[in-house]
């Protein structure tokens, strides 16, 4: 069994009876005690047999729900995100414990948790990549999502568009992808814009954003969105398709090229996926590249695609990775 | 002569059915020959298609003179999903 730290908060506020064990190293209960609690200290191969429920920490709550299936123990708990999320949830009185498996990698940890989670990401196109992308981003705890697009559910999305179902087909996409990301986190800000962009709105919608996904499914607007990239020094990040490829890319950040640099000749009408086929997954996988890429960027971590293209073949599992 | 290595993508590959394939070229020879070369040898298929060139995982923006063993990307514009 797990239990978040607002959940024991309740319990020490009631007064309920339980005994906390640390199962920390030494050097470890040293460096950041267990804020307002007591607890028994143990080790990862002795846990104590109380007749009490357990509470048993560790530093990030992984360790400990390890032990507390592998010893069958049935009267103990395991501090989810662990003296990491509660030591943080006392200070901020914020429970960041729901995301310890993503806070517990060195390069995210509380303080990119904490970016993440005041992010403003705007997706363009709520289709085969807008969805994948939009439901890890609002999993990882993006702060607040705007997602745009013109247009309605159809039976032949279906098969690549995970958010919506049988019951949406004709509902304005937005609309569905909304309800179905909240429920993902309640706690994220979801905004759509029912419409196309274009050159008289594309600015209004990225201005003010950390970040531009572009997952649409056309050049033309793909175009317009590096050139609203550009002017508002918004990030652009790529993602385009053709039947068992993708490409990635991260433009216009930290003065790298940016889409039209790499595409110089445009071409207003060119196969896509209605014209080309393609199988869901592939839309899947780069969407959630794309998604992965903007968590890079929010919170800092490189190496990223910043300035580079990455190709990605479905066929044979192959990449490529050109410097830009 | 130089031995060059072509590496196919998207469009490029679905023209000629191949992923990659190796040319034996004069010395001298340019990207952008190469790319006329590729062309042609998928038959019109490409005549529509704006090609994006990378040599050695480089992108360049300028044809420039290959050397043997270099290898050369041609990158069409894909749309999304």
């Amino acid at each position: 069994m797990i239990i978040t730290p607002q959940e024991l908060q309740k319990w020490v506020n009631e007064g309920k009876s339980f005994t906390a064990i640390d199962i920390r190293p030494k050097e470890m209960r040293i460096e950041s005690p267990l804020s307002k609690l007591e607890p028994v200290i143990a080790n990862t191969k002795s846990i104590p047999s109380i007749n009490n429920d357990l509470v048993l920490i560790c530093q990030f709550g992984i360790v400990t729900e390890g032990i507390i299936y592998e010893k069958e123990l049935k009267n103990a708990y395991s501090l989810l995100g662990g003296a990491q999320a509660w030591n943080e949830f006392q200070l901020a009185k914020e429970d960041f414990s729901r995301w310890s498996r993503q806070t517990v990698l060195s390069e995210i940890g509380l303080e990119g948790q904490k970016r993440l989670m005041k992010a403003k990401i705007v997706i363009v196109g709520m289709g085969g990549l807008g969805c994948p992308a939009a439901q890890s981003l609002m999993a990882a705890g993006i702060g607040k999502l705007k997602i745009v697009d013109g247009d309605t559910v159809e039976l032949s999305n279906l098969h690549r568009q995970p958010l919506y179902g049988a019951e949406d087909i004709g509902r304005m996409k937005v609309e569905v992808a909304k309800e179905k990301l909240e429920r993902l986190n309640g706690d994220a800000i979801v905004e759509i814009e029912d419409l196309y962009l274009n050159k008289d709105n594309g600015y209004n919608i990225i201005n003010g954003s950390d970040i531009v996904i572009d997952a649409t499914d056309n050049i033309s607007t793909r175009i317009l969105i590096d050139q609203f990239s550009k002017e508002l020094g918004v990030p652009m990040v790529y993602g385009g398709l053709f039947q068992y490829e993708g490409q990635i890319g991260v433009f216009n950040v930290n003065g790298c090229k940016g889409y039209s640099d790499l595409f110089p000749v445009s071409q207003s009408d060119q196969d896509n996926c209605a014209k080309t086929g393609m199988l869901g997954m592939l839309p899947g996988i780069i969407g959630n590249i794309q998604a992965l890429e903007t968590i890079k960027l929010i919170v800092g971590i490189t190496p990223n695609l910043a300035g580079k293209l990455l190709m990605y073949d479905g066929m044979n599992h192959s990449t490529q990775t050109i410097m830009l | 002569m130089i031995k060059i290595k072509i590496k196919c993508f998207s469009q490029v590959k679905y023209a000629l059915g191949k992923k990659e394939l190796v040319l034996e070229l004069e010395s001298g020879t340019t990207t952008q020959e190469v790319e006329k070369l590729i062309r042609k040898k998928a038959n019109r298929n490409l005549d529509i298609v704006s090609l994006s060139v990378a040599v050695n995982k480089k992108y360049i923006s300028k044809s420039l003179v290959l050397n043997d063993g270099d290898e050369v990307a041609f990158i069409p514009p894909v749309q999304g999903g």
